[in-house]
């Protein structure tokens, strides 16, 4: 797959080497030695024996499915009630201000259902091949673990992530306004195994991928795609798939747009034709401003949200060290650069990339910097190693007017104000 | 482990297991259990067939051997192969009855829960009327029934001929027919069938209007199904059957695999027809009530909007142009704010987030 270790040049890395920790050390310390004195009484959390100090906890089995700690209680997915009509056909938001580094815990993933969530024996699920192949065919889940397995680290985002903001700022958080956005390794089985096993005809151009959920989820996929990079996946973050993103089986559809990951995935369908079902034609359709709709916009383009700090996660601390940290993903391949302004764009500096860089893969960018207290307005912006570029928000209204809905991937500013608090804003 | 601990330990089992008989013993919470199997079964004096066999003295009895009862011919062929409702059997049936049987009539979709299955038997043996409950039947079937079910080991399944790893096997041609319900633009798929838009209106009152609204106008934030007629530039568009959609195919598509909301499945094809011809009507697309839409004239009936998609051309917006941003000394002046999210306050607040239980 990939490199482990990032080697982009960043202006805000801190160089520390064996002198600057051992003298450097004498420098601060002076400035830590004063802070000590200034406090006017001693911490009692330090002076003071604790209760987890000196008693017993929880023994092993306490929780046989460990759970996060209770302090960790707002690490949890959203609702937008009044987006949606019920909360069966409905979206949650992955709370990305609670997170680091680039893979999602499976608990907080974003949820989007169109018929709930489908509650499937894995013995009682079946995946059907047909159409145009040699032979239709009939897996159990016992046959789909019987072939090659890859293991594959991908971002799934919803085409209408961000596409509350068209017409402006209107959610405060990055939780609801980049939210529908998860990063899992998936293990599974590369599709065009699975489908070799039918045989498909030379006739067949399309595929139409289909769930067994109360509202049969049905897209149609260009072969091509399909057997590229596909894969028919049953596990995620190394556990079986959480019932609500596909238990036992889920179609992985690396870069393009969520709803073509069919959950519950019961039947793969060859044909020589799209199938213009109703998530490609009424939904997941593009409207521009002069009344013609793009159809087929699969791709997720390039796109970067600052997490922290963020309208749910301001600055707690005073004036200086901060750390700025966010996420840069593209469908195109892997991200090369994020730059990060704090003046508003006036002014851009090469954010530091860390941790695993994947093709299609979420990616962690951090700006460490000192903050003098006064207002900011933060932004990033992307590039992938395709040379695309992350528009402004203006540049897609540009081109689209406010009516597409779907894929709104244009850079995010957060107003950071004296005291420390975060507001989702557009600036002139 | 420590004596006493293990003392302790064996304690707590006894106490464990004894609960749980009592529990299985429990005939009252059967009670409630059999709330779920009356609509089809009796049992107790005076118990008579309904569309299922009475079940007074079935513990002991050969399955499907009531006279008179009409059983379907897969379990009359287990009764035949000696299998005799006990305990164990009975409890892998009522667990997932198509199953243990694969093509019993009996369209009940099993009890789950293990304490529901013991409380059911417990019910059923406490109310039980004549028959003949032998003390031995619980068990004693057994080993008939294991000479009954040979199983194919492992080493003895033949590896199938298709594909390259030979994995899977040929689906049959009902089982296609069963799942393969997609129909396209070209009608392809289409069922033989037809509906007339009066006929529609019945099914759309019954079935849709109460989240569709009357004449398809939305109740809440369920979606629009009608007008909106050129309002796609407007500044908020309304895109309706009518106004946006490309094929009437995806109507009748969407409507048999995933309408009505919540139960799915449960029109029939000529309803579905009728149905489209109603949404038909209501968009104004077909004005006479006794127009009959029917799997020969559907692929006539084109949406006023198709020609209005084209396919995806991001690539070719203005901006994508750009391939080195600038870096310094961007934009003159400082920011101005334009837009605040706080003006429009629609966030949720957090404090009503959900915990992590």
């Amino acid at each position: 797959m990939s490199d482990n270790k990032n080697t982009t040049p960043a202006s805000n890395d801190v160089k520390l080497g064996r002198r600057q920790l051992l003298a450097g050390g004498l420098a601060t310390g002076g400035i830590a030695a004063a802070t000590t004195i200034a406090a006017a009484a001693s911490d009692p959390l330090i002076t003071e024996v604790q209760d987890w100090n000196r008693y017993l906890g929880d023994g092993v089995d306490a929780s046989p499915y460990g759970k996060p700690s209770e302090y960790e209680k707002d690490t949890v997915r959203r609702n937008v009630a009044w987006l949606t009509a019920d909360t069966q056909s409905s979206i949650n938001f992955t709370p990305l201000h609670k997170l680091d580094g680039i893979i999602t815990p499976n608990g907080v993933c974003f949820e989007r259902h169109h018929g709930g969530v489908a509650v499937i024996d894995p013995a009682d699920h079946r995946l059907m091949i047909n159409g145009l192949v040699d032979n239709p065919i009939v897996f159990t889940m016992d046959d789909i673990m019987r072939f090659p397995r890859e293991n594959r680290t991908y971002f799934l985002e919803c085409a209408a992530n961000s596409g509350m903001e068209w017409r402006g700022s209107q959610l405060n958080g990055c939780q609801f306004t980049h939210g529908m956005v998860h990063n899992c390794m998936y293990t599974g089985v590369p599709l065009k195994y699975i489908l070799a096993e039918a045989g498909i005809k030379t006739a067949g151009k399309w595929l139409l991928a289909e769930g067994a959920d109360a509202s049969a989820m049905s897209r149609s996929i260009p072969l091509d795609k399909a057997l590229d990079d596909c894969m028919v996946a049953f596990k995620m973050n190394g556990e079986s798939l959480r019932p609500e993103q596909g238990y036992p089986l889920r179609l992985v559809v690396p870069g393009w747009e969520g709803n073509m990951w069919i959950k519950w995935l019961r039947r793969l369908e060859i044909g020589d034709k799209a199938w213009y079902q109703r998530e490609e034609t009424s939904k997941y359709t593009d409207l521009m401003e002069n009344g013609i709709a793009r159809s087929f916009t699969w791709a997720m383009d390039v796109k970067s949200v600052i997490t922290n700090p963020s309208p749910q996660a301001p600055i707690t601390h005073g004036k200086g060290r901060t750390v700025l940290t966010g996420l840069a993903w593209s469908g195109h391949g892997k991200i090369s650069r994020v730059d990060v302004t704090i003046d508003g764009g006036r002014n851009w500096k090469t954010a530091r990339l860390d941790g695993p860089s994947f093709s299609r893969s979420l990616h962690r960018f951090y700006y460490d910097f000192d903050w003098d207290g006064s207002e900011l307005f933060v932004q990033s912006r992307a590039i992938d190693d395709q040379g695309n570029v992350q528009p402004t928000k203006d540049q897609l209204r540009a081109a689209r007017g406010v009516s597409s809905i779907y894929h709104n991937n244009g850079i995010q500013t957060w107003q950071i104000n004296p005291d420390g608090s975060a507001e989702n804003v557009e600036i002139s | 482990m420590s004596k006493f601990l293990k003392a302790a330990f064996l304690a707590l089992t006894v106490f464990c297991l004894s609960a749980s008989l009592a529990s299985a013993q429990d005939a009252k919470a059967g009670a409630k259990v059999f709330k779920k199997c009356r609509s089809c079964h009796t049992i107790g004096e005076g118990a008579k067939n309904k569309v299922g066999p009475h079940l007074n003295g079935m513990f002991g009895r050969t399955a499907g051997s009531i006279e008179g009862f009409k059983y379907s011919k897969a379990m009359r062929a287990r009764g035949a192969d000696g299998l005799v409702w006990n305990n164990q059997n009975f409890i892998e049936f009522i667990t997932k009855p198509k199953k243990f049987i694969k093509k019993t009539r009996m369209g009940f979709g099993g009890l789950r829960k293990e304490k529901d299955r013991l409380n059911l038997i417990a019910f059923l043996k406490a109310q039980s009327v004549g028959g003949k409950a032998s003390p031995a039947a619980d068990g004693s079937a057994k080993n008939e029934e294991t000479k009954t079910q040979t199983k194919l080991l492992a080493k003895d399944v033949p590896v199938p001929s298709h594909g390259i790893l030979h994995l899977g096997r040929l689906a049959q041609l009902d089982e296609v027919a069963a799942w393969d319900i997609d129909i396209r633009p070209d009608g392809k798929g289409l069922p033989v069938g037809s509906g007339k838009v009066s006929d529609g209106e019945v099914v759309y009152n019954e079935n849709c209007a109460r989240c569709h609204g009357d004449f398809g106008e939305g109740i809440g934030r369920w979606p629009i199904l009608a007008g909106g007629h050129d309002t796609l530039t407007d500044e908020r568009p309304e895109k309706t059957i009518g106004s946006f959609w490309p094929y009437l195919s995806t109507v009748f598509d969407y409507v048999r695999r995933a309408m009505p909301f919540g139960s799915a499945r449960s029109l029939n094809d000529n309803d579905i027809y009728a149905l489209t011809a109603y949404l038909l009507f209501l968009n104004d697309i077909v004005e006479d009530e006794d127009f009959v839409l029917s799997k020969e004239n559907f692929t006539s009936i084109h949406l006023p909007n198709e020609k209005n998609f084209i396919a995806d051309n991001r690539k070719d917006e203005a901006h994508r142009a750009i391939k080195e941003p600038c870096m310094s000394d961007c934009v003159a002046g400082s920011p101005k704010v334009v837009s605040r999210a706080r003006a429009l306050d629609v966030t949720p607040d957090a404090k009503e987030g959900e915990s992590v239980e």
